[in-house]
């Protein structure tokens, strides 16, 4: 119902203008595709909106009436709120319906508060410059996750765009997430209109933010805004400063048909949804696309605008960002970052984006064993909605048939986890996670390595060099913090590239460190040795060569490949006996003693033992009724179900993924 | 656990709620149908049948108590220390209005009790259970044993037990309830330490368990056991074995050894936490349990069940019927019984089973309870039972009503436990059949282990100490 009052709102302001526009695209146009143009008006998929009322008209929009800016900043500086005021104010969305952060639509982003995936809307709005008749300006914003696992996504949503909000917390102030998204958007060249939200609260200092914005990153005080995406202060400075500061899109509108394809998902009832941004020509409703790199064509049987929920408009112009549907069945035929353009024409392939390179890997086995295939078709389905996400199958003597999933990082790891189990119902065990390395041999081969258990524990040739990927990190912290920190990457094997201050009181430090090290708990780390003032980003750099060994763990002398892990040597020890304390209190007793060991190769390097349960037996069976006992060994029998059986010991499904947490 | 190499119990049937001649032989033609011939041929003496005959035992109920024991979680009524009595043994008083009531209650329920069976044998077996049964005073007991007789008849030589307290009996209340038929004397002792009985709320100490014991020696009851507890609070080793020795002192022919459960709603679960102090440690506990088997087998008691003790022949029969799975009549406030393979619980309120047995008059209740028989909750009963005995799990009858698969599939989840001591396997001969050999009769396509192994048995004590575990095992396999 939302949708439909929203559209025939902006239809109110657009009927008058729609004369003149029509006429004059009309007269513009040699094209021949331009009668189709009046067929295709007052289109609408959606049958609610019948053919004599007509929706969107989205011609009225040629390219200097459009303007596309993403919603960049550090984690929780408010994008998602700001989006939902913006929207709000444009009549998007209706005011006080609908949850707060309206576009974090995904269960798990409601839950965790945070945003995962990019989210595009179409909005339009009038604007009134000084003295000049108010004109209507169709608006694309793209709110984008914060958390640096997602960085790829925030790359993506700029390529689509030519400006954008910079959001930064007036108390917290600059963060490292804000330097690594001012600088993705700087490098693709795009408008940065500096935001300094969150004014309302007590300790906003945004004059000191300001300083901040100066300094490192020279951008003018004088252009900064500052609002409360809370209480809507200095709200409505925010578009009249994106369509005045922000260039039109640049796309040309009578070139043949060229769209960057930036995303796409699954939809039980559409099939695969295409988001697309039209960098050339326009794009009607029944045309013969083709897609660059997979060479398929398709007709577009539906083409709209996310205002915000899909919505037909039958076309889309040169500068517009929207959705295309075609017959398409899976989205592995829709590659992100892929040029669209008209069959039969030829253009010249986008630039695209540079592939996702995957961070950690970690083994996801159906928790029952039986379960492989429910599993695999939930990872089919999953991957759909995150292309980001590689997965190869895999077996493990302890655990079964299963995946190799790559993945962004650990929060992205833990959310497609999450997102199986809530959108797909499946229940997984996922080993330890690990990050890619690199082995060679004396004979000369080398071994890529994203499962610790497929390197040999031990080798036929002897090990000759190994490689680990390394990262770039930016920390920002109060300088009083600065000492332990330091320390803290030095324990991580960290090499110091910069240390500056941002202003007084905070520091910016820059480190080259091993992925492994910051991969699992280093944040954590991080944030209680600063009390949680430090920010913290990192970028993928090159490998580098490094002493590195396999560390096995046997359980009364049997190794479990899905516990095995690799680690530099100066900390095998370390690791071996973390790993061996924990599984000790993770594993119950059992019915005999059980023997952990740590081991490199057949060296023993840490061992713990627990001992046998002593009794477990119910003595008072009176009176002929069992019907109690019985429902207690039910239980019990229930119990051993959450456990996975290697050799003869019963391990809990939570160990395997919990055990991770050793540094 | 894979697929391929576990098989459950798939079967199950449906039955009438009413323990009708109809229903039995109902069970009996899909028994038949469902199992395989060699199973046919022994159908008469199939365990999927077992349960379906006329029962020959009956339980009844006596739930008066002179107070709770802190432990106790047992449908009783407490019927409060008399002190204008200076005479304990006065406690229960053939007038007392509420047993009385109770013992008409009781025999109202049992005449209700209409059964249609082909053949109507004679009970073999009563159980007095409590409650402390001996605080009914003889006349009242009486009439219920003559109220069973005239319903089901009794065979004259038949085992008719009573649990006794010390200290609400003398020699003569003895007397008189023998002359009327009980020929077997529960005794419930639990500790040989005035301090320990105190601290369990017992309503006796140490001095009276003695008197109790003459008045049993004194009136000739051969058969008679002991109850003793092991794990109270506070208790030491040195305790237990004082107890125990004690026990053996005694020459009772029976002994029940109950490790403390301690019971949610009870004083004991509001005050103590199990393994923790002042309760002993699971290792201690243990101890206890082990202490208690070598001591009672070194006296000549054989342990034929986890917590049952007998020299001689003088193994409790009534308590062999629950182990074997036959069925069983149960009379009385919040009792279990088991007609026509369905378990049924009376309530434990004393208004509700008062309500109960008038519905059971007019009709409106039945006596069996009702439901669907589960041949998986046959096959887990079996399997539950059988493992609390010495005797263990006969496989071979176990593969004839449930299929050669799901032995197979036992011994395969136990192949550890063989090899780790906890599990015995013996032969026709009962001669213990060794590890490798098991595990290579598991790992054998064409072998069928029961020709090979007949009997599985939990080791007295490392297996017994850990049924609970063990016998989860199986049920993971026979109904997963
Ligand atoms: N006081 C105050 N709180 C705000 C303001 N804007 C947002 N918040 C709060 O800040 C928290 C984070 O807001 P979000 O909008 O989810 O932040 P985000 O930047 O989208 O977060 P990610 O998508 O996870 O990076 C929420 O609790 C908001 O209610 C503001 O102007 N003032
Ligand atoms: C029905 S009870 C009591 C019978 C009788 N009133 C008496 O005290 O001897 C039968 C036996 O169960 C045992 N028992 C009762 N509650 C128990 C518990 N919570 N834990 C262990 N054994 C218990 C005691 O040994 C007791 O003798
Ligand atoms: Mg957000």
């Amino acid at each position: 119902m939302g949708s439909m009052y929203r559209a025939s709102k902006t239809l109110k302001s657009s009927r008058r203008a729609f004369s003149v526009l029509s006429n004059s695209l009309k007269s513009n146009r040699r094209d021949p595709l331009c009668i189709g143009l009046y067929q295709a008006y007052g289109f609408s998929s959606d049958s609610r909106h019948s053919s004599k009322e007509p929706t969107i008209d989205l011609t009225q929009f040629p390219s200097e009436k459009i303007r596309n800016f993403s919603i960049i900043a550090h984690i929780d500086h408010g994008k998602s709120t700001l989006a939902d005021r913006l929207m709000e104010l444009t009549g998007t969305i209706k005011k006080g319906h609908g949850q707060p952060q309206y576009l974090d639509k995904l269960q798990v982003e409601r839950e965790r508060g945070i945003t995962v995936k990019a989210q595009t809307a179409t909005m339009f709005y009038e604007n009134k410059v000084k003295d000049q008749e108010a004109s209507g300006f169709l608006l694309n914003l793209i709110d984008t996750p914060g958390h640096v696992d997602f960085s790829y996504e925030v790359s993506r949503s700029l390529s689509a765009c030519q400006g954008a909000l910079l959001v930064v917390d007036a108390a917290q102030g600059v963060q490292a997430q804000t330097v690594a998204n001012f600088y993705l958007a700087f490098e693709s060249n795009l408008t940065i209109v500096p935001v300094i939200n969150k004014i309302d609260q007590p300790t906003a200092d945004p004059e000191r933010v300001k300083a901040q914005l100066k300094s490192m990153f020279d951008l003018d005080t004088d252009d900064v805004l500052l609002v409360s995406a809370k209480t809507g202060l200095g709200l409505e400075h925010v578009l009249p400063a994106v369509i005045e500061r922000i260039p039109p899109p640049p796309g040309i509108s009578d070139s043949p048909l060229r769209m960057l394809l930036f995303d796409s998902f699954f939809n039980e009832y559409k099939g695969v949804i295409c988001y697309v941004s039209v960098v050339d020509g326009m794009l009607t409703k029944g045309d013969k696309v083709s897609f660059a790199a997979s060479g398929q064509s398709y007709e577009v049987l539906d083409v709209g605008i996310m205002h915000p929920e899909l919505t037909s408009t039958g076309m889309l112009l040169t500068g517009q960002v929207g959705y295309i549907v075609t017959g398409m069945r899976t989205t592995k035929e829709a590659r992100i970052g892929d040029t669209i353009y008209r069959t039969k024409t030829t253009v010249e392939p986008l630039p695209g984006f540079k592939p996702v390179r995957h961070m950690v890997f970690s083994g996801v086995y159906p928790a029952d064993g039986s379960d492989f295939e429910a599993l695999s078709h939930a990872i089919e389905k999953l991957t759909c909605n995150d292309a980001s996400v590689s997965v190869a199958k895999e077996t493990s003597t302890a655990l079964g048939m299963g995946f190799r999933c790559g993945f962004l990082g650990l929060l992205h790891m833990d959310v497609f986890h999450q997102r199986l189990e809530q959108e797909y119902g499946t229940q997984v065990i996922s080993t330890i996670p690990t990050v890619p390395y690199t082995f060679e041999y004396s004979d000369g081969t080398k071994l890529q390595v994203q499962n610790p258990a497929a390197l040999p524990s031990t080798p036929k040739y002897r090990v000759t060099a190994s490689w680990e990927p390394t990262v770039i990190a930016t920390i920002i912290l109060p300088s009083e913090y600065v000492g332990a920190v330091i320390n803290l990457c030095s324990d991580r094997r960290g090499q110091q590239l910069e240390y500056t201050f941002i202003d007084a009181q905070r520091v910016f430090l820059k480190y080259q460190l091993p992925l492994r090290e910051i991969v699992v708990d280093f944040y954590d780390e991080l944030k209680s040795i600063t009390s949680g003032y430090a920010s913290f980003d990192y970028e993928d750099a090159e490998y580098q060569a490094s002493d590195l060994v396999k560390v096995d763990i046997l359980l009364n002398g049997q190794a479990v490949d899905a516990l095995a892990t690799i680690v530099h040597k100066q900390k095998a020890y370390r690791v071996g006996k973390e790993l061996v304390e924990k599984l000790k209190n993770y594993i119950d007793r059992q019915m005999f003693e059980v023997m952990i060991q740590a081991a490199i190769g057949s060296k023993i390097i840490a061992r713990d033992t627990i001992s046998a349960m002593r009794k477990n037996v119910l003595a008072k069976c009176y009176g002929g009724d069992i019907t109690r006992k019985k429902k207690l060994l039910e239980k019990q029998k229930e119990g051993k179900k959450r456990m996975k059986r290697v050799g003869s010991v019963d391990i809990p499904h939570e160990a395997f993924q919990q055990i991770l947490k050793v540094s | 656990m894979l697929k391929t190499t576990i098989s459950p119990i798939i079967l199950s049937f449906a039955g009438k709620p009413k323990a009708s001649r109809f229903i039995f032989q109902a069970f009996n033609k899909v028994v038949l149908q469902d199992t395989t011939p060699s199973a046919r041929r022994n159908a008469s003496t199939n365990l999927t049948t077992l349960h379906q005959g006329p029962p020959t035992s009956a339980y009844v109920h006596l739930p008066f108590c002179r107070k709770r024991c802190h432990y106790c979680d047992f449908p009783i009524l407490a019927l409060g220390t008399s002190s204008s009595s200076s005479n304990v043994y006065e406690e229960g008083k053939e007038d007392d209005p509420r047993i009385t009531n109770y013992v008409d209650l009781l025999v109202r329920e049992i005449k209700a009790t209409r059964t249609d069976f082909d053949a109507n044998p004679n009970l073999e077996t009563v159980f007095f259970g409590g409650g402390t049964p001996s605080l009914v005073p003889p006349k009242l007991v009486s009439l219920v044993l003559e109220t069973l007789t005239l319903n089901f008849g009794l065979t004259p030589d038949a085992e008719i037990s009573m649990e006794m307290d010390p200290g609400t009996f003398d020699g003569q209340k003895l007397k008189e309830l023998m002359d009327l038929g009980v020929n077997r004397v529960s005794l419930g002792v639990q500790a040989f330490q005035d301090e320990l009985l105190k601290a369990c709320g017992r309503a006796h100490g140490v001095s009276q368990v003695y008197e109790a014991i003459e008045f049993v020696k004194e009136c000739g009851v051969e058969n008679w056991s002991m109850d003793l507890i092991s794990s109270l609070p506070h208790q030491t080793l040195d305790m237990w074995e004082e107890s125990l020795r004690l026990a053996i002192q005694s020459k009772p022919n029976h002994v029940s050894v109950y490790d403390l459960q301690v019971e949610q709603g009870t004083k004991f679960g509001n005050l103590y936490t199990p393994g923790q102090s002042p309760l002993p440690s699971e290792t201690q506990s243990a101890e206890f349990y082990k202490t208690a088997s070598s001591m009672l087998r070194g006296a000549g008691y054989e342990h034929y069940e986890v917590s049952s003790y007998s020299k001689g022949d003088f193994k409790c029969k009534h308590n062999l019927i629950y182990w074997k799975n036959k069925p069983f009549y149960a009379f009385g406030l919040g009792s279990a019984s088991y007609v026509g393979g369905l378990r049924f619980s009376r309530p434990r309120r004393l208004k509700e089973y008062t309500n109960y047995v008038a519905d059971l008059e007019n009709g409106a209740a039945n006596w069996c309870g009702t439901g669907v028989v589960d041949l998986k909750d046959v096959a887990t009963d079996i399997v539950m039972l059988s493992f609390r005995t010495s005797k263990g799990l006969d496989l071979k009858e176990f593969g004839e009503a449930f299929g050669s698969e799901v032995v197979k599939s036992i011994c395969k989840v136990y192949e550890p436990y063989v090899e780790s001591g906890h599990i015995v396997c013996l032969d026709d001969m009962r001669r213990e059949v060794m590890s490798d050999e098991v595990n290579t009769l598991v790992a054998s396509d064409e072998a069928k282990i029961e020709n090979h192994v007949r009997y599985l048995r939990l080791k007295d004590p490392d297996g017994f100490l850990l049924s609970n575990e063990l016998i989860s095992l199986a049920f993971g396999v026979v109904a997963p």
